[in-house]
């Protein structure tokens, strides 16, 4: 049986690391509300653009304009991945739906540009062979709009120089705690129904942000005039739609991280607590063991001088 | 008689500027400064690069700097996406 001593030990290492994935789980939780509510903020620029893309889709200049258009070239993939591990299977999950999608796609790796936001989806990518134009590390849960504009901005610059053809990103979609959904959506050729899609899913299924407000749910005029062509109104708007796809993309993948790291804790507190507890009780037991052994010995000992 | 007002929101991706009641609101549109006030006719512009003006009600006014931005207005209700 093992020394007292060395129990002493595990039991004290075992506490310790409780601490620390407990203080982690407190962390991550208050990032994750934040990121949440961030996530929500900008929901109403999303469903207002959303809206003026819908009510101009029936005009034909709409159908004509080139970021609307399907054409040959290579695909750009956005990965939104963490920085950092210790979140459970959520990089992962993102990745192998980013690989699915390119098989599904029948691209070839030459076919692939990659833009990889966050550490470690860069890096698996780049480690198989695939070309990682641009990567961003660390960014901030506060994610500015400027760095999002640096990806929509490029993605923008290839196709226009008909270097790229359609745009895909992979992140992870927050759908409450305990549930993360990896996704894969098309963001160029821009396709309305898509993006309506994507402005729905940016609630949260359950929670404090999940009621849908009551001002969210306006009608529509059917009579509205355009100033002063739809083109230029497209011109500006389409390249915004592109950003709110992208930064509610990492937003959503921000609040998945956290809250995935957040329960991955949880887990690894639990189990060191248990841990803990049952080297404590071995701990008793090979205590009293000895104690016992030493009284018997004492007694016989006691005995023998008799 | 008090003032008419339409609710007016100005929001970046991730950030809104401004949500609140306002009189009037001078933007500078593509084709030329313009104001809206309230129950304008639905309509959408594109703007150029300019500040816009806000008047509250009360007399007011507030300034929002602006370099690409889309004016919406229908139903009451306008929204300036920067």
């Amino acid at each position: 049986m093992a020394s007292l001593k060395s129990l002493k030990v595990k039991i004290y290492s075992y506490k310790k690391t409780g601490t620390v994935t407990k203080a982690m789980q407190a962390v991550s939780a208050v990032k994750m509300r934040k990121a949440q509510e961030r996530a929500l903020s900008g929901r109403a620029y999303a469903a207002t653009s959303l809206s003026i893309l819908q009510r101009l889709s029936g005009t034909s200049d709409v159908k004509r304009h080139a970021l609307l258009q399907t054409r040959t070239g290579k695909t750009c993939l956005v990965i939104v991945t963490s920085d950092k591990g210790l979140a459970g299977s959520l990089n992962s999950a993102v990745i192998r739906k980013a690989e699915a999608e390119i098989l599904r796609l029948n691209l070839k790796k030459e076919d692939v540009i990659i833009i990889g936001v966050g550490r470690r989806g860069a890096e698996y990518f780049a480690s198989r062979g695939y070309d990682v134009k641009l990567k961003f590390e660390n960014i901030a849960d506060g994610v500015s709009e400027d760095e999002m504009r640096m990806v929509t901005d490029k993605v923008l610059n290839w196709h226009e120089e008909g270097e790229v053809s359609a745009c895909i990103v992979a992140y992870t979609n927050f759908i409450s705690t305990f549930e993360q959904e990896p996704v894969v959506r098309q963001i160029v050729p821009i396709d309305p129904e898509m993006f309506a899609l994507m402005v729905a899913r940016i609630r949260p299924a359950k929670g404090k942000y999940s009621p849908v407000p009551a001002d969210e749910k306006a009608v529509a005029p059917s009579v509205y005039t355009i100033e002063p062509d739809a083109d230029s109104v497209l011109r500006v708007l389409l390249p915004k739609l592109l950003n709110i796809a992208v930064f509610h993309a990492h937003i959503e993948s921000k609040a998945s991280e956290h809250s995935a790291r957040m329960v991955a804790m949880k887990s690894a507190t639990d189990k060191a607590n248990e841990m803990a507890s049952s080297f404590t009780r071995t701990f008793n037991k090979v205590r009293q063991a000895a104690i016992t052994r030493e009284v018997s010995e004492i007694t016989s000992g006691m005995e023998a001088m008799k | 008689m008090s003032e008419k007002t339409f609710h007016l929101i100005i929001s970046s991706v991730g950030e809104t500027h401004f949500d609140g009641e306002a009189v009037s609101a001078t933007v500078p549109g593509s084709e030329g400064e313009l104001t809206v006030l309230a129950h304008h006719e639905p309509f959408v512009t594109a703007l150029r690069t300019g500040s816009i003006v806000v008047r509250l009600p009360g007399g007011e006014t507030k300034k929002f700097p602006n370099s690409n931005g889309i004016l919406e207005f229908s139903g009451n209700k306008a929204v300036v996406l920067l």
